[in-house]
Formats: structure tokens, sequence, C-alpha cells
């Protein structure tokens, strides 16, 4: 199961934002992880900044996968800013637990990606976890 | 390994295989036996081409089956077998890159594009001492950005990925089975505080060195320092990271 939706609001490069919302599965990574890359390219990132958000956006869903509810969702939104590609995802998860628990996986999140933020708010009957990422082109990712 | 003591019992190996006729059944175990004693030779010269992508345990194999092919073509009249075997098993590994590079059949159009666009990504990353953006990439060659796009796309897909990939995943194993690096767990727990005091910049380092497995060549142009500086700041680290955690309770 996936569904895709772009938003109207174009980009100066053509490309606009867009959801992405895909099963809550190990399986459909891969797939969130090459949409990832590819809209990072079509805003012209530069080659290693590409796979920088292809490996965290990677990083990230795997990190919320093992926290979801099974059978549940997981959303990616990808907002395109002037230099910047902020990409938010969220699961519902039973635990409270915030990703940045898993210290290795957040280790790799922080060093990817030019900022990462967390946050975990309750609902009805569970949590939903969500990260958010930001990075930039080239010379700001050149750190 | 004190070499010369084991090259010397290695050869005394050989020149009993070699001694024994064709169908001798301690042809095959002695056989056997070299190849487990050589192993890791395989297992080191597969890891030299590891960062092209491929899995870690498919070189492995293709090294291995020159490590087999050494052992039976090695003369041990003829010298020495590490002087034999690594060009036989580096033959091997390349033969293996030349026939097999691309997993999933691409127009040639496209994977003479791959070359050039290859190309120019080296000589633009020298020019700009950074990555080049595809824009960049369309210009320099005279290419359109759609083809640039085109050949970055098949470019990931050089090698497929093996549809049992997912059962690597934490959700995905299927087959039980014991972790090798179950016995790195108290090192590694111990490594994460010391991991989160470095710096951005020796973080980014650690990460590409020992999670990308990237040549220091690779990170000092992706952090844009020397590669001398890169040798220097990996050792610094490590020699700190292992001061945090006691000497004697580094496993290596």
């Amino acid at each position: 199961m996936s569904e895709v939706e772009t938003n109207a609001a174009a980009h100066a490069s053509g490309v606009r934002g867009a959801d992405v919302r895909v099963s809550a599965d190990a399986e459909q990574v891969p797939l969130i992880r090459s949409f990832a890359a590819d809209i990072a390219m079509r805003l012209d990132f530069d080659l290693d900044a590409i796979e920088d958000v292809r490996m965290a956006v990677d990083e990230a869903c795997s990190l919320l996968v093992r926290a979801a509810v099974p059978d549940s969702s997981l959303f990616c939104a990808f907002e395109l800013l002037e230099d910047t590609l902020r990409v938010r995802v969220h699961v519902d998860a039973k635990s409270p637990m915030p990703p940045s628990a898993d210290r290795m996986s957040w280790q790799i999140l922080t060093a990817l990606a030019s900022s990462v933020t967390e946050n975990v708010e309750a609902t009805g009957d569970g949590h939903r976890v969500s990260i958010e990422l930001v990075t930039r082109t080239g010379e700001a990712a050149a750190r | 390994m004190t070499e010369s003591h084991a090259t010397q019992r290695e050869d005394a190996r050989f020149d009993k295989l070699a001694r024994l006729p064709d169908g001798d059944p301690r042809r095959v175990a002695l056989r056997t036996e070299l190849v487990e004693a050589y192993m890791d030779l395989a297992r080191n010269l597969a890891r030299k081409f590891d960062r092209r992508g491929d899995q870690l345990e498919d070189l492995v194999q293709v090294a291995t089956i020159g490590l087999i092919k050494s052992i039976d073509r090695f003369e041990p009249a003829k010298g020495n077998f590490y002087g034999f075997a690594i060009p036989t098993i580096m033959g091997e590994l390349r033969r293996h890159f030349r026939d097999t590079g691309w997993a999933v059949r691409v127009p040639r159009q496209l994977k003479e594009l791959h070359v050039t666009v290859a190309a120019g990504r080296a000589e633009l990353t020298q020019q700009l001492g950074r990555a080049p953006k595809p824009s960049e990439l369309a210009d320099h060659l005279g290419l359109t950005r759609e083809q640039v796009y085109e050949t970055l796309m098949a470019g990931a897909s050089k090698e497929g990925s093996s549809l049992d990939a997912r059962l690597a995943e934490p959700n995905g194993d299927r087959f039980g089975y014991e972790d090798d690096e179950l016995n790195q767990v108290d090192n590694r727990r111990a490594l994460q505080p010391l991991l989160a005091e470095l710096t951005e910049r020796e973080q980014k380092i650690i990460l590409l060195r020992f999670v990308r497995g990237m040549s220091q060549a690779d990170i000092a142009r992706r952090v844009g320092v020397s590669q001398m500086q890169v040798s220097r700041l990996l050792t610094k680290i490590l020699e700190r990271l292992r001061a945090g955690l006691g000497e004697d309770s580094m496993v290596r």
C-alpha cells in the first residue's frame, strides 16, 4: 500500500512538496528512501548531499517502523524551501519512547542531516512519534 | 601471526599436496585445510573492493574461488604462495567486476553515459572542491538534466538488492541465527556516550569511515581536509575512544 500526494505550492526548481504514505513495514522503507533521493536530485542537491538525504531518510524511517503499531502507516511529508529539504516522518506507536533513545541510529541521523528534531505526543490510545530532518544543499552541507 | 614460521609451515603443506597423487582422498582433506588456513587472505583482499557497493559476502565468495584456484595451481618449487595467490585472487575479483558490474540490464547508451557522468563527477569534484550538483554535471558534460537524472538513477541500480535483503532489516528476520556481533554489545554500549562527546566533524569522520566504510581519501574529499589530516584525526579519535573505554575492555 502506498499513496503519493503532491501539493500545489511549486518550488522555484519546479519540484513540489509531496506527502507519501506507506505501510509501516521495513519492506516499504527503500521506496521512501528512493523517493527522497529523487527529490533531492531534482532540487539540485550536490551528489554527496543526495546520498546523505537517502541515508538519513532510510535511518529515520527504519527507526520509526520498528516502533510502529502493527498494520499501521508510515507518513512522510517532504517540504521544499529555498535551498532546504524538510522531511517529516511519523508513525503511531504504543510506546512513548523517543527515537533518540536508539543512540546509534540517532547519532547517524544527526551526522547526516543539518538538523534533526523529534516529537512524541499522546494520542487517544497510543503515541504519535515523529522525526523531522532538515537538509540543506551542497555548500551548507559541506560541514 | 609470526610470518616466517607460518610461511614455512604452509610451504611444507603445499609440497605435501603436490606429492599426493590425484585420486588420493588425503588430497581433498589437505586442500580443504589449506583453503581454510588462507581464508583470511581472501577475506582481506575482498574487503579492498568492498566500497564499490557489492555485498562483502559476495566478494568473499569470489575471492575464495580465486583462493581455491591458487591452491590448485600453485607450484611450490616456483616460489612463495602469497606471491602467486594474491595476483590470482585479485584477478578473480577484477573479473567479477568486469563481467558482473551491472546486475540489471541497462541500455547500452545509459551505460556509456554512466561512464561519462562518473568521469565528469571526478573532474568537477576536483575543480569545485566538493561534489557537483546534477545541474553542474549537465552543463559540464553538455547533457540535459533529465539525462543526468536518468544516469544517476541507473547508477543507483547498478547492483540489484537481493529479495532477501529485507530479511536483514530489524523487523524482517525470519531465520534465527546467533549474531556474530553479539559479543560486541558491551563495547558498543560503552562507546555510545563517548561518541556523543565527539565534535560534529569527528562524528562525521567516524561515521563515514566505519558505518559507510569509505576510504580515507574519500573522507578527505567529503570533509574538505587532506588525507593526511583524516588519517591523523582518525588516529587521534580512536586513541581517545580507546582511552575512554579502558584499553582492556577493547576486544581488538
